[in-house]
């Protein structure tokens, strides 16, 4: 990778889009240190991982990392195991391990009977529930996420939104790495397009949106909505370039009134 | 960084060269019969010989030198603490001695002798990987065993299960990293603490990664069932193996060279 510059802050969603090997993933890894820059840096709350090797566990601790199907790395006996690993390897005190659980299991919307299930015995759904919920209980003041709905359904890519988006609100920083530029635009307040392991757009979802109007990356299609509205406004039509259907038909509405 | 990448565990480098083309029996055969020559060989100067064929081959089979001498990199330390065991703990001439170490003539010569004729072994067993694919690896050992099958031995079920096992272990060492890495991240540590509790701390990355085994396991098995595998009964193949006289004359030489170095071996007077 080479050429990658970005700032994520507390309380903001930035999604990473590319295609596949254009190295979202490797991205991901350097956020919490797992990789370290051969060249450049990453500095978390101003401390660069090149800098201060000694603290590359505090760093991990800070921004939590959801790898790509995180199922697969359950091993506990039960749920409530499996979500206290975490905090129990950065030695949170033994009594506020529970309550870090039970609040995991709340924000993921896992009910209370299943803090003595085997989580091997859940649907997947469930199971990346779990895995998620592991890393919320360290409490990261920034997530890193590798293709968090990748398997999932239409219902639990929702479900999964929405809770990001309110531990967004709580003041954490999501990064959500992704193929998906639909759900990108929707979602994030900035995005960053990579391609071959460069930087290729950094924006808010609108500009990306445009710049893409303009000219084509390889691998990134267009979504059907801002696609429509392009076509619309070659037509000559008064629309923005959105990705938001009612705001689209609004615009149309205004244009073909006048 | 990755964790794993420095196996390179029965790897094939395909060049095309007379020796990739040989038959997989021959040069099967044909490593046992060098195998049992090297394990054999006590003399410096048949050491000398036997490194000389190995050369041989080597340019034969157009590889690069560095890629042999490479795949002796898993067993350095195996044959560094055979070599240093037998410097120490040979009885003898002293040569050096400084408390209850002690350095012995015959000492130096067993550790020169042990540690080179296992390096000998490893490089002569992993030019065998580096010129042979695995299928064609398993082919001729399923077809060098074919004569047991009416007794009962699965040969052709093992080759299966030997090239299965090849293929997997390189997707297995990523899948090992990738689990690794993702319990780093939860703030496992690995790599600190006495034995015991490494290896206590392995248990996050162990079990995992038997899940995923097993999953992968049950979903070949279903793979090529649906694909009607039914075992090696009545099956045939794309690329038969076809003996050929160069085999024949490859084979008889190699015998032939084991032979002389054992025999050159056995008439030179003691080092």
């Amino acid at each position: 990778m080479s050429d990658v510059s970005l700032q994520v802050n507390r309380g903001e969603w930035i999604s990473v889009v590319g295609h596949t090997g254009s190295g979202k993933s490797t991205l991901a890894q350097h956020m919490n240190a797992l990789l370290l820059p051969a060249a450049g840096d990453v500095a978390i709350d101003g401390i660069g991982v090149r800098e201060n090797r000694s603290q590359l566990r505090e760093i991990r601790r800070k921004v939590g990392l959801v790898f790509q199907y995180p199922e697969q790395q359950i091993f506990e006996e039960t749920v409530y195991d499996e979500i206290a690993f975490g905090p129990k390897n950065w030695r949170v005190p033994k009594g506020e391990i529970p309550e870090r659980v039970a609040e995991a299991m709340t924000l993921t919307g896992l009910a209370e009977r299943f803090r003595t299930l085997s989580p091997f015995n859940l649907s997947g759904g469930e199971k990346r529930r779990v895995a998620i919920a592991s890393v919320l209980a360290v409490r990261p003041d920034y997530l890193v996420l590798d293709e968090p709905t990748a398997g999932l359904d239409a219902s639990g890519k929702r479900e999964l939104c929405r809770l990001l988006a309110k531990l967004k609100e709580n003041g954490t920083g999501i990064v959500h790495v992704t193929h998906d530029l639909e759900l990108a635009v929707e979602v994030s307040d900035k995005i960053l397009v990579l391609t071959n392991g460069r930087s290729k757009l950094w924006g808010t979802p609108e500009v990306i949106l445009e710049e893409l109007m303009e000219c084509e990356v390889p691998g990134l299609v267009m979504p059907p909505v801002p696609f429509f509205a392009g076509r619309l406004r070659d037509l000559g039509l008064d629309v923005p370039v959105t990705w938001d259907p009612e705001r689209l038909v609004d615009a149309i509405e205004r244009s073909v009134r006048r | 960084m990755k964790f794993l990448n420095h196996l390179t565990l029965g790897q094939y480098v395909p060049t095309g060269s007379i020796v990739h083309r040989a038959d997989p029996r021959t040069k099967i055969v044909a490593t046992l019969f060098f195998l049992a020559g090297v394990f054999l060989a006590d003399h410096g100067m048949v050491f000398a010989l036997w490194a000389a064929t190995l050369g041989g081959i080597v340019v034969l089979a157009r590889l690069p030198v560095s890629m042999v001498l490479r795949t002796a990199k898993p067993v350095l330390f195996l044959i560094l603490f055979t070599g240093l065991i037998h410097l120490f703990f040979s009885q003898g001439t002293p040569v050096f001695q400084w408390g209850i170490l002690k350095i012995t003539q015959e000492g130096i010569r067993m550790a020169f002798k042990m540690g080179f004729r296992l390096f000998l072994l490893v490089l002569y067993a992993g030019t065998l990987t580096l010129t042979t694919s695995p299928t064609e690896l398993a082919d001729g050992l399923e077809r060098l065993f074919s004569p047991l099958k009416p007794l009962g031995f699965p040969a052709h079920e093992m080759a299966m299960m030997m090239t299965i096992a090849i293929r997997f272990i390189p997707t297995l060492l990523d899948e090992t990293d990738r689990i690794m890495k993702a319990q780093l991240a939860r703030g496992a540590d690995l790599d600190r603490g006495g034995l015991f509790r490494r290896l206590r701390a392995f248990i996050p990355v162990l079990i995992p990664l038997f899940v995923i085994v097993f999953q992968r396991a049950d979903d070949l098995a279903v793979a090529m069932e649906s694909r009607n595998y039914r075992g090696g009964a009545g099956r045939t193949r794309m690329n038969p193996l076809t003996w050929r006289m160069q085999d024949s004359v490859t084979l008889v030489l190699a015998l032939a060279i084991t032979l002389a170095f054992s025999f050159l071996d056995a008439r030179l007077p003691g080092l």
